[in-house]
């Protein structure tokens, strides 16, 4: 009998990996019950909430036993990236992020019911809606709009999308991506804006040097073509004009150091962030690979890449003589936290030549009748298989009316033809809504 | 009104948990305060030389393991196996075939021979004479050991867990008395009741050890609980089927009082056994991806939980027979035939809780030699399983650890458990006041999640601690176990209970894959109960205290013969007539 059962200590060894699995988990729970416990507790806690637009339009409201959405589908879809979903299914909704914010969990008790929280956000729902069909729905692009003033994120809308009431089955390819803070794409020509910025700062007779255009620029051995020939130019009309040749020779004059310390001090490698909801970060070469990069670089193309969402804050920094005031989605008295994201002399610097590239290159009597001040820049972003993005940004350098926008068409050809109207009927909207 | 209502409740939770932590304890205090006295059922002696024998199944032999240790050169470390019967006769074995075992002169041989008590038994060169006790002897130092439950009163701990049950009846009739109060409050009453009357009627025989019962009850409360929220239009099916698991408890019990009975019968369990599993194959539909249901007229129940108890049954043996190989090499066929057949069925999680009572069940048992073949038998075992995984189980182990990657599709369950558990907090929300009792399989897969968010992390850790405890209880008194069968069977009940409830919580919890076992007592599933309850008989086998348990008889009880002759307190041990 001893020897059996002196070996009943096998069953010990069972307890005790039931202990530790016992521990493990208390460890864990203690660590991450609050999370658990959150991202299902609506049902669990009886509280509801509702998330609605700046001007009150329902964009979802929930209780214990109802999970609704906008009643109008336009709106539901328009501002779906916004909205998100009860089901993650979008990684950047509101629903998603300020889910833990609508109820409130202690580890004693859990969940505790609270009263119905309401969510009102910076977001107009109409302008979301024209924006959803500048765009177009039958296309892929991104369009934000946002009051440089104070930090109000007014449109966000990224195409395809969704409609939330439906299964998926319907469901567009990428259409539960938000282009706006998910996705980064190749900037093309809007990223002079930032090699600009660069070189005012670091090429000290930037504004005496003259640029030469025959068309292409040959470095090393690499051609890099121009839209035209645009002769001998200084830096404000090499913006104007969009040239590749001069801004491939500011590139190399600035450096890539400058260059990538500007990049980076203005945000598009950092993980951004608006109001919660998290943006990916885009790239720029990270070391030195030769001029013939470094050319390719400062206009937009190499490895560079960019969100929508990080382009609008640079252009709103500038718009703001280099302060940005910081891009927020919950509507709120309190004044959002401002950083100087530009230099001052840069950023007036920048407006100006924005300025006069929109006033004599883009037409704006006829491509934006009725809306002045406008500072712009287009972007067409090669991607090499005879298709480009066409991007538009800037803003309105009008106190009345404070918005910087950023536009992005998916593979829409030139950024003027293709995007610039997307902006003019976005910035009308916001022109109307006011 | 509404305050009051809400004082009420919080008040009545942190009752439940105290209560549940007291109960715990004094079932601990009184496991462990007990007297594990040995019996003494008689004494050998050898030259000038005596062991007390304190088990009915002993060892021979030089080693140091033997329960009668006679270090001399010419005895062989394990030498041969003394038993002694229900009807007080005695035998010895020479189990290990070394020769060397004589009565009277004669080989004994692997069937034995019966020792009378003039006999004169002869191990190697040594002579052996085998002293048994008188009936008044064996009584007198009985009532010498520690009386069971005299420490830690059974009836205060059983006042508790009346309480604690009426206070989940409590708040169910206060925060979700749905339309079937009255079935609720008749399943708590009737479990009540039934405590008390298994109380009474134990004290009513002279037994005074209730802890594994007060741990049964309190998961089966639980169980109540769970069904209340879950499923109270089933209420009144589970009040039956408790009643029912408790009549196949005591019936169980009673027939495992009688050893020889059992052991004549453990051929008809393994038949049993096979039979249950064939018919399972060859009848069942698939239902979830497992055709572990039979539907027998109108009544649908798991074979596989029967199939536990029959191969329990089967699978431990009486000591003399532990030693022959080819029992050896049965009991592993009958395994593998037993885990084989439920990996066909598809059930993975009974199959795993199988293997894992089969490696208990082979380490009791397995001598040295035998433990390399069992090893390798496990191997093989584990082997087939691992080939036998069908896709879907394929894919629960791809989501292993991955849950929340995936909460609204294959993660929905566990996600769900998680973020519900997490909700309860320690205090939990009320009997009743949960939201996972709506996701499919909660009242039986992720018992553990509904428990923690209805009564709270420290009352579901509880419900954990309960078998844990009647674990370290089994074991305790498996030392002690008359014979090599009842510790065996504990040990090996208490192992699939333990087994059951890993995979079960673990599961659930994401921190093993997820493989829908039952959580024992508690979730629900009335061939579950049922195998639980009756595994309990298995457990109060090996409980060996003074006044421990029905299924033991008392040293006097044990001592009687057939019932026409030898009255109560023969001085001699019976002579082999009557026996056969």
């Amino acid at each position: 009998m001893k020897k059996i059962t002196r070996r009943a200590f096998s069953v010990l060894l069972l307890s005790l990996a039931i202990i530790f699995g016992m521990t493990v988990f208390v460890l864990r729970y203690v660590d991450e019950a609050q999370t658990w416990a959150l991202r299902f507790s609506r049902a669990n806690a009886g509280a509801g909430g509702e998330l609605l637009d700046r001007n009150g339009v329902v964009l979802a409201s929930f209780d214990a036993s109802r999970s609704a959405f906008a009643e109008d589908g336009e709106i539901r879809v328009a501002c779906y990236h916004v909205t998100g979903d009860y089901w993650d299914r979008t990684g950047t909704g509101a629903l998603s992020a300020y889910w833990g914010d609508m109820q409130e969990y202690s580890l004693l008790s859990g969940t505790t019911k609270k009263e119905p929280k309401r969510f009102t956000l910076t977001i107009d729902s109409e302008i979301c809606r024209t924006a959803y069909f500048a765009v177009g729905y039958n296309r892929r692009g991104a369009a934000m709009l946002m009051n440089y003033k104070t930090g109000e994120v007014l449109a966000m809308v990224s195409v395809p999308s969704v409609d939330p009431i439906n299964g998926e089955s319907a469901v567009a390819d990428t259409a539960f991506i938000n282009r706006c803070l998910s996705a980064s794409f190749p900037p093309g020509s809007i990223f002079k804006l930032v090699t600009a910025a660069a070189a005012i700062e670091d090429v000290p007779d930037l504004f005496s040097r003259g640029y030469t255009c025959e068309g292409q620029y040959t470095i090393g051995t690499v051609d890099i073509h121009c839209t035209g020939v645009h002769g001998t130019q200084n830096v404000r009309d090499a913006l104007a004009h969009s040239c590749n040749a001069a801004f491939a020779q500011i590139a190399v004059d600035t450096g890539y150091n400058s260059l990538y310390r500007h990049v980076k001090a203005y945000g598009f490698l950092d993980t951004l962030e608006l109001s919660g909801l998290r943006a990916i970060p885009g790239s720029y070469r990270s070391e030195y690979a030769g001029n013939p990069e470094l050319a390719w670089s400062g206009i937009g193309q190499s490895t560079d890449l960019v969100t929508p969402f990080a382009m609008l804050r640079y252009v709103a920094a500038i718009a703001n003589d280099g302060v940005l005031v910081t891009p927020h989605l919950i509507l709120s008295d309190e004044p959002a936290e401002q950083v100087r994201l530009v230099e001052e002399s840069t950023a007036r610097e920048l407006k100006r030549m924005m300025s006069y590239t929109a006033s004599t290159q883009y037409n704006p009597a006829a491509n934006f009748p009725g809306i002045s001040y406008l500072c712009a820049k287009t972007g067409t972003a090669e991607l090499g298989d005879g298709t480009s993005h066409a991007w538009f940004t800037g803003f309105l350098d009008d106190s009345e009316h404070p918005y910087a926008f950023v536009v992005l068409i998916e593979r829409g050809g030139g950024g003027l033809q293709t995007a610039a109207p997307v902006a003019n009927r976005i910035l009308h909207a916001a022109i109307a809504a006011e | 009104m509404e305050l009051g209502m809400d004082q009420l409740l919080t008040l009545s939770k942190l009752l439940l948990i105290a209560l549940s932590l007291l109960i715990m304890i004094r079932c601990v205090r009184s496991m462990l305060s007990s007297g594990y006295e040995s019996e003494t059922w008689g004494r050998v002696r050898f030259g000038r030389d005596g062991t007390d024998v304190t088990h009915w199944e002993n060892l021979i032999g030089r080693a140091r393991s033997c329960d009668i240790r006679i270090d001399r050169e010419d005895i062989a470390r394990l030498q041969a196996v003394l038993r002694r019967f229900d009807d007080g006769s005695w035998r010895i074995y020479d189990v290990f075939g070394r020769g060397g075992v004589w009565v009277d002169g004669s080989p004994a041989g692997e069937k034995g021979l019966e020792i009378e008590p003039d006999s004169v038994i002869r191990l190697g060169d040594t002579r052996l004479r085998l002293q048994d006790l008188s009936a008044e002897a064996r009584d007198k130092l009985d009532a010498q050991r520690t009386f069971a439950g005299k420490r830690v009163s059974p009836a205060l701990t059983l006042c508790e867990l009346t309480a604690f049950q009426l206070l989940l009846l409590f708040q169910h009739l206060l925060i979700a008395p749905g339309d079937k109060p009255a079935q609720i409050a008749l399943g708590f009453a009737v479990l009540i009741l039934l405590e008390w009357f298994c109380y009474y009627a134990m004290r009513l025989i002279g037994r005074g050890g209730f802890e594994v019962e007060t741990l049964a009850f309190y998961l089966t409360g639980l169980g109540v609980s769970v069904t209340a929220t879950a499923a109270p239009q089933d209420m009144f099916k589970h009040t039956v089927l408790i009643l029912l698991s408790f009549v196949l408890f005591l019936l169980l019990g009673l027939w495992l009082r009688d050893l020889r009975r059992v052991e004549k019968t453990r051929a008809v369990a393994a038949a049993l056994a096979l039979g249950l599993l064939a018919l399972n194959i060859f009848t069942s539909d698939a239902v979830n991806g497992a055709k572990s249901w039979l539907s027998v007229a109108g009544f649908s129940f798991q074979p596989s939980e029967l199939v536990k108890v029959a191969y329990l049954y089967a699978g431990a043996a009486t000591l003399e027979k532990l030693f022959r190989r080819g029992n050896l090499y049965g009991f592993i066929l009958f395994s593998a035939v037993c885990v084989g057949a439920l990996a066909l069925i598809g059930d993975f999680g009974t199959a795993l809780v199988f293997f894992l009572c089969f490696l208990v069940i082979s380490f009791l048992r397995s001598g040295s030699l035998a433990t390399v073949v069992l090893a390798v038998s496990g191997a093989a075992m584990a082997g087939f399983l691992a080939v036998s995984v069908k896709p879907y189980i394929a894919r629960r182990f791809a989501l292993w650890g991955h849950v929340w990657e995936d909460a609204y599709g294959a993660g929905y369950q566990q996600t769900r458990a998680l973020g519900a558990a997490a909700g309860g907090g320690l205090f939990g929300k009320g009997a009743g006041g949960g939201w996972l009792t709506e996701v499919f399989a909660a009242d039986t897969d992720m018992v553990f999640a509904v428990i923690c968010e209805e009564q709270g992390l420290i009352i579901a850790l509880c419900m954990m601690l309960a078998l844990l405890t009647l674990s370290f209880f089994a074991v305790r008194t498996a030392r002690r176990g008359r014979s090599a069968y009842y510790s065996i069977s504990a040990c090996a009940a208490v192992s699939i209970l333990l087994a059951q409830m890993a995979l079960n919580v673990f599961g659930s919890l994401d921190l093993l894959p997820f493989t829908g076992v039952t959580f024992p007592f508690v979730s629900r599933g009335g061939s579950s109960l049922i195998a639980c309850w009756m595994m309990m008989a298995f457990i109060k086998g090996a409980d060996t205290r003074r006044g421990g348990s029905f299924v033991v008889k008392t040293p006097a009880q044990s001592q009687r013969t057939a019932p026409d002759s030898a009255p109560k307190g023969r001085a001699a041990p019976r002579s082999k007539g009557g026996r056969r």
